[in-house]
């Protein structure tokens, strides 16, 4: 589905790259992990794969077109979902505003619909009465799940985390991932995680390791 | 439409952020409402004004050209011991009835001045000991007819004159002198004459005349006029009472003066039906006179006079208008760009989830639009007392240069006038005096309203500092990359 060919990039003030020649391919129905030391190059990666960048060398080509030709503003709002480590959420919002907001802007096919909404918050265990309060009233964890209700809600097919779990516990992480393995499999998305913790990589389907300035699959 | 619902959630969740928006915005509309108020208000003014005052143009003698034949011939004939005399040629009424038929001439009043001695009646004597009139001309200016202790003031029609118009003088019984009574003895007496003297409307009075055969005329009371107490004193001590004028018809007043009077008059005055083609009627109605021996002017002095001042009320609240407009945009935009600052998460955000940017800057300017209703309402309530202390404050200033003005074009006052007359008359003819200026700045007072198409205007100038400020602060918008913002 998604194809990196011969991917390179790095920062203007640097004097090397951060990895070149990346040749990857993602699939639908499966999740990924992207392990690393810090400071590799992992969320710079993520940023080109999630429409936020352009890279240096080389292009990403989703379904054998390249980004440049969809356009990266059209291709963040149909393709691709993000989740970051900081949640990333509507501060102004009630969580379900948050999904409708998000529905109403990358046009989805539930858009507007607030039952299927609200259903998919309260999967992921958002009380009834937290759905229509602010979303800052809701703890770190919870509104990691808001974050991804709203990948779900939405039709992209790609759904790209960095680090979503980095500010959880073990429970809240338990069930981040075990969320983000439903969007693979039962949605049939592609989802790539980027984390440093073997156990979150784990539970994914594939691993890759960043490591001088190639991509490793691990085993 | 997406960003409208967004707008409507932040101003709805950030409410404190909104109410300070709304009071900013309140007040830079507030004072760009006041302006407007004291534009429209000196507009209204200048209008009435127009519309109070009509415009004439008064043909009469030409003085300067007499003035300086008298100058020439006194210097070649300094020998005589008499001083020289400036003769007046009398206006032809043939002249006057060709001006009249120039288009935008309405109606127009003759005036022809004389004086006669009272023969069956006592004339008001004044407070100020001056005995019963005869006071001589004004210095200087003796002329061939002697004066008498009754001044007449001879017209087409009373209520065509000045002080009967400008309600100085008003009729108390019977009626005014109107163009019916042309080639009649009717006269119109003083309240104070007739009271003294036991007269009333339907009686008959009897005068002599001062020039000529000196022959008694028995002049029948038509009507009977109350002057005002200004025109006593406007007269000055010089002055009979102005109980001893008396109007009558042009054609009696030519008669007292004498057979060559005959068709002529003083002075002829034509109300212009638009005030503003006087000057055109002034430059047609030249081409028709002989100017050498007439003069053709123009009295809108005190609508020139409430013009200019209105127009200076006019000018200052268009540079409040405009310079809170600017002031208000520059500060608004200032506020946007903090706002877009404190933003730049949010709208990294909707960048990443692929909105488009104009949309971001529509919602921006959506909010703002919110905020600009409510700051509509404060301000249409906040700027009509505002734009009442302002105005009140200017028009004070204003009354003043009227009065300074109309005062000093009091100077020439009595022009148009035949040399042998009692000074009583002086108060008369001359245009603008001073209580009539007093009339006009009873008028000019600003009348501060908030109309519907106020608001309006308000509104559009609202908008137009509200989207000038968004479009200045929305390069920061449109600048954003997002991964700058979400990954760091
Ligand atoms: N905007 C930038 N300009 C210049 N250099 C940058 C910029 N962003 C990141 N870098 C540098 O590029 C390298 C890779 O950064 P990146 O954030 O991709 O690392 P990472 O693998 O995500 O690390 P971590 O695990 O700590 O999140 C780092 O050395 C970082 O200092
Ligand atoms: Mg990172």
């Amino acid at each position: 589905m998604l194809k990196t060919q011969d991917l390179g990039y790095w920062y203007q003030t640097a004097n090397e790259p951060l990895f070149q020649n990346v040749n990857l391919t993602f699939d639908v129905g499966k999740s990924y992990a992207i392990l690393g030391h810090s400071g590799t190059g992992k969320t710079t990666f993520l940023s080109l794969i999630a429409g936020l960048d352009k890279p240096k060398t080389g292009e990403i080509l989703l379904e054998d077109r390249s980004l440049k030709q969809i356009g990266l503003t059209n291709y963040r709002r149909h393709d691709v979902a993000i989740v970051f480590q900081a949640y990333n959420l509507f501060t102004y919002m009630s969580p379900l505003d948050n999904l409708l907001t998000a529905m109403a802007i990358t046009n989805a096919k539930h858009a507007g619909d607030k039952a299927y909404a609200r259903q998919i918050l309260k999967d992921l265990g958002i009380a009834d009465d937290q759905l229509t309060r602010n979303v800052q009233h809701l703890s770190g964890g919870q509104q990691q799940r808001v974050a991804i209700a709203r990948t779900m809600a939405c039709d992209a097919q790609l759904v790209v985390a960095d680090e979503p779990t980095g500010n959880l516990d073990e429970d809240n992480t338990r069930a981040v991932i075990a969320q983000f393995q439903k969007i693979a499999h039962e949605q049939h998305k592609c989802v790539i995680i980027v984390t440093h913790e073997p156990d979150v990589a784990a539970q994914c389907d594939h691993q890759f390791r960043l490591e001088n300035k190639r991509f490793k699959q691990l085993a | 439409m997406n960003f409208c619902k967004r707008a409507w959630l932040n101003v709805w969740a950030k409410k404190g952020r909104s109410i300070l928006l709304i009071l900013v915005s309140a007040a830079i509309l507030m004072f760009v409402l006041a302006g407007l108020l004291i534009r429209s208000a000196a507009i209204k003014a200048t209008d009435q004004a127009k519309a109070d005052v009509g415009a004439t143009v008064t043909l009469s003698a030409n003085r300067q050209a007499a003035f300086k034949k008298m100058q020439s011939s006194s210097s070649s004939s300094s020998s005589k011991s008499s001083r020289p005399k400036m003769t007046l040629t009398p206006v032809k009424l043939s002249d006057a009835t060709k001006i009249a038929a120039l288009s935008n001439v309405g109606s127009y009043n003759v005036t022809s001045s004389t004086s006669v001695n009272a023969k069956s009646y006592d004339t008001v004597s004044t407070s100020t000991g001056m005995g019963s009139g005869n006071s001589g001309g004004p210095g200087g200016m003796k002329s061939t007819t002697s004066s008498g202790d009754t001044a007449i003031t001879g017209v087409s029609a009373t209520s065509l004159t000045s002080d009967f118009s400008d309600k100085q003088s008003k009729i108390v019984k019977g009626r005014g002198i109107t163009t019916a009574d042309k080639n009649t003895n009717h006269v119109v007496i003083e309240k104070d004459l007739a009271s003294q003297n036991d007269l009333s409307v339907g009686d008959t009075i009897k005068v002599k005349e001062t020039s000529g055969s000196k022959s008694t005329v028995s002049l029948k009371v038509v009507g009977i006029y109350k002057a005002s107490s200004t025109s006593a004193s406007s007269a000055g001590p010089m002055s009979t009472d102005p109980a001893n004028t008396m109007y009558t018809s042009y054609t009696l007043a030519n008669t007292f003066k004498g057979s060559k009077y005959q068709g002529t008059a003083d002075s002829v005055v034509f109300n212009v039906t638009t005030p503003s083609k006087v000057s055109s009627v002034k430059t047609a109605g030249k081409k028709l006179i002989n100017t050498s021996k007439y003069a053709l002017s123009t009295d809108d002095s005190s609508y020139q006079t409430v013009k200019s001042s209105m127009a200076s009320v006019e000018s200052f609240a268009n540079k409040i208008v405009w310079l809170v407009a600017i002031a208000g945009t520059i500060i608004l935009a200032l506020i946007v760009i903090l706002m877009i600052r404190e933003r730049r998460f949010e709208i990294g955000v909707l960048l990443s989830l692929g909105e488009a940017r104009w949309k971001i800057v529509a919602q921006f300017f959506t909010e703002m639009v919110m905020v600009l209703v409510v700051a509509l309402a404060i301000a249409g309530a906040g700027g009509k007392f505002v734009g009442n202390q302002l105005g009140s404050q200017l028009v004070s200033q204003t009354a003043t240069t009227t009065q300074t003005t109309s005062s000093s074009s009091n100077q020439p006052g009595g022009g148009g006038q035949n040399g042998g007359q009692p000074s009583g008359q002086m108060g008369h003819g001359g245009p603008g005096s001073t209580s009539s200026s007093s009339t006009q700045q009873a008028k000019t007072k600003l009348a501060i309203t908030v109309s519907a198409v106020d608001l309006a205007e308000l509104g559009g100038f609202g908008l137009a500092i509200t989207f000038l400020s968004i479009m200045i602060a929305s390069g920061g918008i449109l600048r954003l990359e997002p991964k700058k913002v979400l990954i760091s």
